[in-house]
């Protein structure tokens, strides 16, 4: 009899560390076997250039991502970084003529915070606060601004080969390495390092959490729920204009439609990491989990000639199932 | 607190708006000089206006399947700068790459009384319905850039426009011109599904069907994006290596993300081809980046659309397929061209 309880209770602890493995840990263990597979079939995966391939195109993406997790970590969501991100690699490009490329940096980056700043003040302005209605707002300024993107450029894509003036910190930023590994990709590190320290070892930081979590009783508690949206936008929209200027400096080219998609990609790498839809709780670390499973799905599937109506329905069919697993979580 | 913010609000708002009319006065196609005329060969006839001066002008509407399109965003602008040498008065609608929005388009130009529409078609049959009704409400139909399918051709008074195939035709010329002996490329496709995509493709591999050419991988892109274009080139790159001889893309901008893979892996002397012969693809022509690139005259395409427009209103017969030539466009006869505006 003791022993049936015994082998009854290893098989609920057994049950209990699968389920846990399958809903914390399934990216890591999705990420491996898509390294293992593509490993076997096209062994050049591994291969020193691919590796510098795929830390490059981590750059753009992540920066959106890292900004994103604040939102969604602060239980709203941020559908604006598309126009955001068109808007300021626009306008960055376009200004290194006569600001120069420091001017014109410093002009990119504060019209990305700017626009960040200004999606809260609307959400604060308008009452906007459960996460469907910050939706539709970022929505309507996303086509803002991306709008004026279009009239800005005219509807021209800005060659970085037609600027006549220095651009070497965009060549730098888009081609340099230090080592084996990209300017690009020590950026994320350094940004990554910075947003990691400030969500979990300041005040500020932590209240994110807890606006995310409950606002009633964030706000009973003393938390300013108004400052820590505000503050989640702003990072946002930081985040954006840094994510801007690494890809057109990648790509060495703006067009006033460069930022489509990176919105649902941003929230594909956030929510496939493991950070909860309905805000409270998830880190910058697991979004660095989920921007590498996207990344790598994407390098993976073009090395293995993967068509890409077929990478559309895998990617799909990822989201689907991190938001299946999330909403597991919560019961 | 809150009223501090509903000041800062209004004040973000009266901003915006200053800046985006400000912006829009900046670009608008009207106050271009009415004597400014193209360089570029023009073959449409211009009508005589005075024979219309008293009945002020017809209204047409231009109906834009994406104007983040950048080659229509460009024709749209063409528009409005020669629709009043036709006695045109244009409007601009954008269907923003929706194809129930483009009905809806079509619907409103009617409702406004247009004489004339030219439509670029986000889908080429789902338009069909919106195009019947509005000839037979007695509107003049053009389809721009893009044609209906051969069966639904009825719908439309005449179409003008590049033929894609052909691009995809001249681009494998250009391949076994530079490769008599034979070469392995990879193709990277423009959206996927777009019908400009597909004739490309199509007549680019009918094309080196029987030719040394061969196509060792191809991908077409999400959008029309330079960075997933780039993307795919350096997946590419990492899986054929040196033998990649020439890659087809099929637009310019694409091409850009390709010559910047192509360059980070310290790869020289690829053959690259593009399709577009616009801003980006004449610079990296001329730098020595691009082999070839295949130009679209989107001048001429709208002067063309706007002369049969006004020839059917004034009851004249027209010819309802009208492709306008492309020009293959090298290092060695660029200077002859007249560099494009977009």
């Amino acid at each position: 009899m003791a022993e049936r309880i015994w082998n009854m209770k290893e098989q609920i602890n057994f049950k209990n560390v699968i389920q846990t493995v399958f809903r914390d840990y399934l990216v890591l263990a999705a990420i491996a076997l898509l390294v293992i597979i593509t490993s076997i079939v096209e062994p050049k995966f591994l291969t020193t250039g691919n590796m510098t391939n795929i830390m490059r195109q981590f750059g753009p993406l992540i920066m959106v991502a890292l900004g994103m997790t604040f939102v969604i970590i602060g239980g709203f969501i941020d559908l604006s970084v598309s126009g955001i991100l068109s808007l300021v690699a626009v306008v960055t490009i376009s200004l290194i003529e006569p600001l120069g490329q420091v001017g014109a940096l410093i002009v990119g980056i504060c019209l990305g915070t700017f626009c960040g700043y200004l999606n809260s003040v609307l959400i604060l302005a308008s009452g906007a606060m459960k996460q469907a209605e910050a939706l539709f707002i970022t929505y309507g300024m996303s086509t803002v601004y991306g709008a004026l993107a279009l009239i800005y450029s005219g509807g021209r894509t800005k060659q970085m080969s037609l600027v006549k003036a220095n651009t070497s910190i965009y060549k730098t930023i888009g081609t340099g390495t230090v080592g084996i590994l990209s300017v690009s990709f020590i950026m994320f590190l350094v940004c990554l390092l910075l947003l990691y320290i400030f969500q979990n070892k300041t005040y500020m930081g932590r209240t994110i959490y807890l606006t995310g979590g409950n606002k009633t009783a964030a706000e009973l508690a003393g938390i300013h729920i108004r400052r820590s949206i505000t503050l989640i936008y702003t990072i946002s929209g930081l985040m954006t204009a840094l994510g801007a200027i690494v890809l057109f400096s990648r790509v060495t080219a703006a067009s006033p439609v460069i930022g489509k998609g990176y919105e649902t990609n941003a929230i594909l790498a956030v929510v496939v990491g493991g950070t909860t839809l309905i805000g409270g709780n998830g880190s910058v670390l697991r979004t660095v989990l989920g921007t590498t499973l996207v990344i790598l799905l994407s390098n993976c599937l073009n090395l293995l000639g993967v068509s890409v109506y077929m990478q559309y329905m895998m990617k799909g069919a990822i989201l689907v199932l991190a938001i299946w697993l999330d909403s597991r979580k919560q019961l | 607190m809150k009223l501090a913010n509903k000041k800062i609000l209004a004040i973000l708002l009266a901003v915006f708006m200053l800046i985006s009319l400000a912006a829009c006065g900046g670009t608008a196609p009207n106050k271009e000089k009415g004597n400014e005329k193209s360089a570029v060969n023009d073959s449409a006839e211009k009508p005589d206006k005075s024979s219309d001066s008293g009945k002020g002008l017809d209204k047409i509407a231009f109906i834009v399947a994406d104007m983040a399109n950048e080659s229509q965003a460009f024709s749209s602008r063409m528009f409005q700068k020669y629709g009043k040498d036709y006695n045109f008065e244009v409007i601009i609608l954008d269907a923003k790459g929706d194809v129930q929005a483009e009905t809806q388009a079509v619907n409103n130009a009617v409702a406004q009384g247009v004489k004339a529409l030219f439509v670029n078609p986000n889908d080429i049959n789902a338009i069909v319905p919106a195009l019947e009704a509005a000839k037979s409400a007695g509107v003049v139909v053009g389809l721009y850039s893009s044609d209906l399918p051969a069966d639904k051709q009825s719908a439309r008074d005449f179409f003008v426009g590049v033929n894609d195939n052909q691009a995809g035709e001249a681009a494998a010329q250009a391949f076994m011109d530079f490769f008599p002996d034979g070469a392995t490329i990879v193709e990277i496709g423009g959206q996927s599904g777009h019908d400009a995509q597909i004739k490309r493709h199509d007549g680019f591999n009918n094309a080196i069907k029987d030719s040394k050419i061969q196509v060792i991988d191809y991908k077409a892109t999400q959008q029309w994006s330079t960075e997933q274009a780039m993307a795919i080139m350096e997946d590419m790159i990492t899986k054929h290596g040196d033998k990649i001889q020439g890659v087809f893309v099929h637009w310019d901008n694409g091409a850009t993300g390709v010559i910047q893979a192509a360059k980070a892996a310290n790869m020289e002397g690829l053959f690259i081809v593009g399709v577009d012969g616009n801003r980006a693809g004449f610079e990296q022509v001329r730098q020595g980046d691009q082999s070839v690139t295949i130009m679209q005259n989107f001048e001429n395409m709208t002067k063309k659309s706007l002369e049969l427009a006004r020839k059917v209103i004034d009851g004249e017969k027209v010819e309802p397929l009208n492709f306008i030539p492309l020009d293959i466009v090298n290092i060695d006869n660029i200077d002859s061209f007249t560099p494009p505006e977009w």
